[in-house]
């Protein structure tokens, strides 16, 4: 069930509805046990199967974490550290056994080929549970954050089911952290007209760019992908120039979708983007994108990492950062791209972290006629381009598809012929303009600060105006999200 | 050592890591109030108030501090 299906908006009229009855938003309680059956129902409706394993883990990570108060309390550290590393084992298991026990098989078996050994294990037949590594992440937090002492334990049961399998977000994120999200399950929620406007909003601008942007590129990029021996040097370099618009009109348009989702409900979800497009340096890149995932690894991975080698300096930066990115690759799928890909933006880190300019972004300013000064555009300009070759490892079959199509880059014939649409290339520069123009907005459709001051005719215009767009020209294939594999 | 005395040694560090003569620090302070405080800069902090106060913090104890008051605490505990 996608965010952007008539399934899934039928299902949420049904959950609005019941959510905001009296009977049921007079209790936090009410809501909290209609949200978690809604929950459960939305990721039993993609796979029935799995609602056991989400069941048990959330009941164990329930009780390790009351276990690692219980002993914090009792100042008995040992004890709360040992249940919070069985706990991360545990998480970190689960992830091993459904994201990478295949691909560790066939590794092994391509070894002993190469050795001259023949092995004949078939391929473990596991299905992937959806949203895996975005629950899993949201579990080990839980625990870490109580050893630290940052946040409290979940005060029942009920509201920690709900905060981990909480619909808009557990099939893709954003990974809410358990002390921005519980505390929002204590109280009651009311309709709140502004809020919920707002999430409309929101919702119409994740779709604009998931179906009128991302879908549309997507036909042009997964061609370039499946099929870059029979492609010419121009497409291939084309594919590379929309990659990364199409992959961020795609991920940001699911969570504009989900945000907004979750601001319906009265929820306030963590923020996932900040105008990535805008990024100077690959170091800003990462700071302003798919931020609940960088600031979780930062957190758990890269400080811990930091703090160990502090006494190699810049060397025990790379050495962290290294491991970072090569972590936050594998966490998208057990493929050895995505490793080279983590690898291949750590490399692009060494020109800053040398230059001791790491973490020392200035912020963006406005030049003549609004805008961006002339040296930053060309910075960002350069890093667009770095991110979209990253793209061709992170989406290439193998690596060795990855090395063959840089290699087709100057060797391919060159005839150009220009597979978008004129309009759609309109709204991909109207993106490229609204990133710049909406940057200190949360998403660029937002005006609702503007209705305020009781001009509401604009906000309709406008809405209209998106809804046509959306209609005319977006990609009506059923298409899938493609942060929803990971 | 004083819990005052701690308090104006950090304040001179982290005006020259974070290069801000403003911050003054109190028992709460925490990353979220200095903009210049990012995971970056708080392993060079640590760097320095270990090279200053000829001190080792622990990792665990270091990722348990939610604010400069628990901090200093750790500072008077060595």
């Amino acid at each position: 069930m996608v965010v952007n299906s008539l399934v899934f908006l039928l299902f949420f009229i049904v959950v609005f509805v019941v959510y905001y009855t009296p009977v049921i938003k007079q209790s936090a309680t009410r809501q909290n046990i209609w949200l978690l059956l809604a929950s459960y129902f939305f990721y039993g409706f993609v796979d029935w199967k799995m609602l056991p394993i989400l069941f048990v883990v959330t009941v164990l990570f329930y009780w390790l974490g009351a276990q690692i108060k219980k002993e914090m309390d009792k100042n008995e550290k040992g004890k709360a550290s040992c249940y919070m590393k069985s706990g991360v084992v545990i998480g970190i298991g689960l992830l091993l056994y459904f994201k990478y026990l295949n691909f560790f098989a066939e590794s092994v078996a391509e070894m002993f080929k190469q050795l001259g050994v023949g092995v004949s294990w078939s391929t473990l037949n596991i299905v992937l549970p959806v949203g895996v590594s975005f629950f899993t992440f949201k579990l080990i937090s839980y625990l870490i954050e109580i050893k630290r002492k940052k946040t409290q334990p979940a005060e029942n049961l009920l509201e920690f089911a709900t905060y981990i399998s909480f619909f808009p977000t557990i099939s893709s994120g954003p990974i809410d952290r358990p002390n921005t999200f519980l505390t929002q399950l204590r109280t009651n929620h009311c309709l709140v007209y502004d809020k919920a406007v707002d999430g409309c909003q929101q919702i119409l601008w994740g779709i604009f760019t998931k179906v009128v942007v991302a879908d549309n590129l997507a036909t042009v990029t997964s061609q370039a992908w499946n099929d870059y021996q029979s492609m010419s040097s121009s497409f291939l370099i084309l594919a590379i120039l929309l990659s990364p618009i199409q992959v961020y009109a795609d991920f940001d348009g699911y969570t504009n979708m989900a945000i907004g989702v979750s601001k319906i409900l009265g929820f306030d979800v963590t923020k996932n983007f900040n105008h990535p497009l805008l990024a100077r340096n690959v170091s800003e890149y990462w700071n302003r994108w798919h931020m609940s995932l960088t600031s979780w690894i930062t957190d758990y991975v890269f400080t811990p990492l930091c703090l160990r080698f502090r006494d190699m300096a810049n060397i025990g930066i790379m050495l962290a950062i290294t491991a970072n990115l090569v972590i936050i690759g594998l966490w998208h799928g057990a493929n050895w791209t995505y490793a080279v890909f983590g690898i291949f933006h750590s490399i692009l880190f060494i020109p800053i972290v040398y230059s001791g300019k790491l973490g020392k972004n200035k912020k963006l300013k406005e030049g003549k006629y609004g805008l961006p000064l002339f040296k930053d555009f060309i910075k960002m300009i350069q890093t667009y381009i770095l991110v979209g070759i990253g793209q061709v490892i992170f989406f290439a079959k193998d690596t060795y598809s990855a090395f063959d199509y840089i290699k087709h880059l100057f060797t391919g014939p060159w005839h150009f012929e220009c597979p978008i649409k004129l309009s759609i290339i309109v709204f991909i520069l109207l993106l490229f303009v609204l990133e710049w123009t909406s940057r200190k907005k949360e998403y660029a459709l937002q005006i609702h600060e503007k209705y305020k001051d009781r001009q509401i005719w604009k906000l309709f215009v406008i809405d209209y105006i998106i809804l046509a767009i959306i209609i005319k020209f977006g990609c009506v294939e059923d298409s899938q999200f493609i942060y929803f594999q990971f | 050592m004083e819990r005052k005395e701690v308090f104006e040694k950090l304040n001179e560090i982290f005006r020259d890591v974070l290069d801000n003569e403003e911050i003054e620090l109190n028992d709460n302070t925490c990353a979220d109030d200095i903009e210049e405080w990012t995971s970056l800069t708080h392993i060079q902090l640590i760097v320095e108030i270990e090279k200053t106060l000829k001190l080792r913090f622990t990792s665990e104890e270091i990722l348990e501090w939610n604010n400069v008051g628990e901090m200093v605490d750790s500072i008077l505990a060595k």
